[in-house]
């Protein structure tokens, strides 16, 4: 049986379209001092580094990790990277989680970072191949098509996303943390925005963000040195599938279901939309809210976007399951860290610590990242509950 | 028995990118441009040039800077015969580990001479600045034996 562990620090940057200020390292340390200082520990009390980011294309720093063990206070202790494209922030949260799970270290910083007005992400994720023709796509042209299925299937009215879109900027206008700040969003502004990839338009899409999250785990035994709640990990899971197989279920990725089933066996979770008080979950691109909804079992197969329309998902609206209530990725994303977000925003909302976007009395939430062609997922179950 | 013909293409491929050098590294960079050698230093006392962000004991953010003389001592050094067209010499030259007047470790950089048996550890050597400073590390062309800056 894993050990218990529980996040007891948490550091997020400001996200915003440009740190020139800082280097890389900088932007990363940031991070990692507020998650030590939130977890009132400092770099002695740590064990063990664990990092994560995009793939190395994307800032065109081949291995990063080899250069940041200063700024990390990781000289002469492990130090470790992680790799699953957009899903990386969770991952590398769950590859903390077992490190710590596992006895192998008492306490783990892990920190995820990008700072994507250096790099260049959209043609990095979408570069020519040898005797094929180039697609030029990017992320937006990659994942158009598998929602326009999924409006083919469920019958979802044209404004889903626009809902989803103007929901989640409703949402981050409340996190001072979150990059697009967007208070007077309205469903027609969503609506008159450019189609960038039909049906996804420009303000149904993420923007590039600079930014690194960290968190501080700790073993059950040393979670009372830390002044604050912790949030206990209940549940860790990660699934992978290839890009592409001859009847692969892109809509709702049978890697996802497996991973949810996972996580919610481990948390005692039977309900998810009863069960969770919130969830912080991978929206890049407006219409993966509805899609996610019925992939996780928060609503049946072709009724997400009931949940949606019916406001169950909005903090403004007093919704029953408010879905990325920190704004989302639709608000921030730093690709590398956008995973951590969702992760270190979960364990927010249990430690009660997520001022303004806060869910009253939540205790366990969802957090949950997707990368590459939703192959790679990765969740965690948080609670203020040890269980 | 002939050869099935296989298939191989060309591939370049090439993205842009840009840096932001941060407080510690630009400062180092921007007094460069001002022909001024800067290094900072750490928590053991040393003064490490070129300047780091994080204490490499402690970890601590580093920001007492110090500048360092333009002259110093070859530590260690390494002859390149046969330059290539990236090395920042047309003609041979030596990739030399330095310690400048007032620094406590070493900075690699170019040292210009005419022959490998000019050079020697432990030797004499002063920058020479490019005519045309721009905040590069560039900025100083090269060293030369003590006395042949000019």
């Amino acid at each position: 049986m894993a050990n218990l562990a529980a996040v007891v620090g948490i550091g997020q940057t400001k996200y915003q379209t440009r740190r020139g200020d800082v280097s890389i390292a900088g932007l990363l340390r940031e991070a990692a001092v507020k998650a030590l200082e939130d977890a009132g520990l400092g770099f002695d009390d740590i064990d063990a580094v664990i990092i994560g980011k995009a793939p190395d294309m994307f800032e065109g720093v081949v291995m990063p990790e080899i250069y940041l063990t200063d700024a990390l206070g990781a000289n002469g202790k492990p130090m470790l990277r992680v790799h699953t494209a957009g899903s990386v922030g969770g991952s590398t949260a769950l590859v903390a989680a077992s490190h710590v799970q596992s006895g192998t270290f008492k306490r783990v910083l892990t920190v995820t970072f990008e700072k994507q007005s250096e790099s260049n992400a959209m043609w990095a994720l979408s570069s020519p191949h040898p005797f094929s023709p180039h697609l030029n796509a990017g992320a937006g042209g990659y994942f158009a098509p598998i929602i326009r299925e999924y409006m083919r299937r469920s019958g979802a009215p044209y404004d889903v996303g626009i809902k989803v879109a103007t929901k989640d900027r409703l949402h981050g206008a409340r996190n001072p943390l979150a990059h697009l700040q967007l208070p007077d969003i309205t469903m027609a502004k969503v609506e008159e925005s450019p189609m960038l990839w039909d049906p996804i338009r420009f303000l149904e899409s993420c923007p590039s963000s600079d930014g690194a999250c960290a968190m501080v785990i700790a073993d059950a035994s040393l979670v009372s040195e830390s002044p604050k709640p912790p949030a206990w990990i209940r549940g860790v899971a990660m699934r992978s599938e290839p890009t592409m197989y001859a009847g692969r279920e892109e809509v709702s990725p049978q890697a996802g279901r497996d991973c949810a089933a996972d996580v919610y066996a481990q948390a005692g979770i039977t309900n998810p939309r009863k069960d969770f008080d919130c969830a912080e979950v991978y929206v890049p691109f407006s219409w993966y809210e509805p899609m996610w909804l019925e992939n996780l079992g928060f609503a049946e197969e072709g009724k997400g976007w009931k949940l949606t329309m019916e406001g169950a998902t909005s903090l403004d609206e007093n919704g029953d399951i408010p879905w990325n209530c920190s704004g989302g990725v639709l608000s921030s994303n730093p690709i590398g860290a956008s995973g951590m977000i969702r992760f270190a925003e979960a364990a927010r909302q249990v430690r009660g610590d997520a001022g303004a976007h806060q869910v009253e009395g939540a205790r366990t939430a969802l957090g949950h990242a997707y990368g590459g062609g939703a192959q790679f997922f990765a969740m965690w179950v948080v609670s203020a509950d040890k269980g | 028995m002939s050869q099935p013909e296989l298939l191989s293409q060309d591939f370049e491929l090439g993205f842009t990118y840009t840096r932001s050098t941060g407080p510690v590294v630009g400062r180092f960079l921007t007094d460069l441009r001002d022909r001024i050698i800067v290094g900072i230093k750490g928590s053991d006392g040393k003064v490490y040039v070129p300047p780091m962000e994080y204490d490499p004991v402690t970890a601590e953010e580093l920001s007492e800077f110090v500048e360092v003389g333009q002259s110093g001592e070859v530590v260690s050094w390494c002859w390149v015969k046969e330059p290539r067209d990236s090395h920042p010499s047309a003609v041979p030259f030596a990739w030399a580990l330095i310690k400048l007047d007032g620094a406590d470790v070493p900075m690699v950089h170019v040292l210009r001479a005419s022959a490998e048996s000019e050079v020697s550890t432990g030797m004499r050597v002063t920058a020479r600045w490019a005519e045309e400073t721009r905040g590069f590390i560039t900025d100083i062309d090269g060293f030369v034996a003590a006395g042949d800056e000019s």
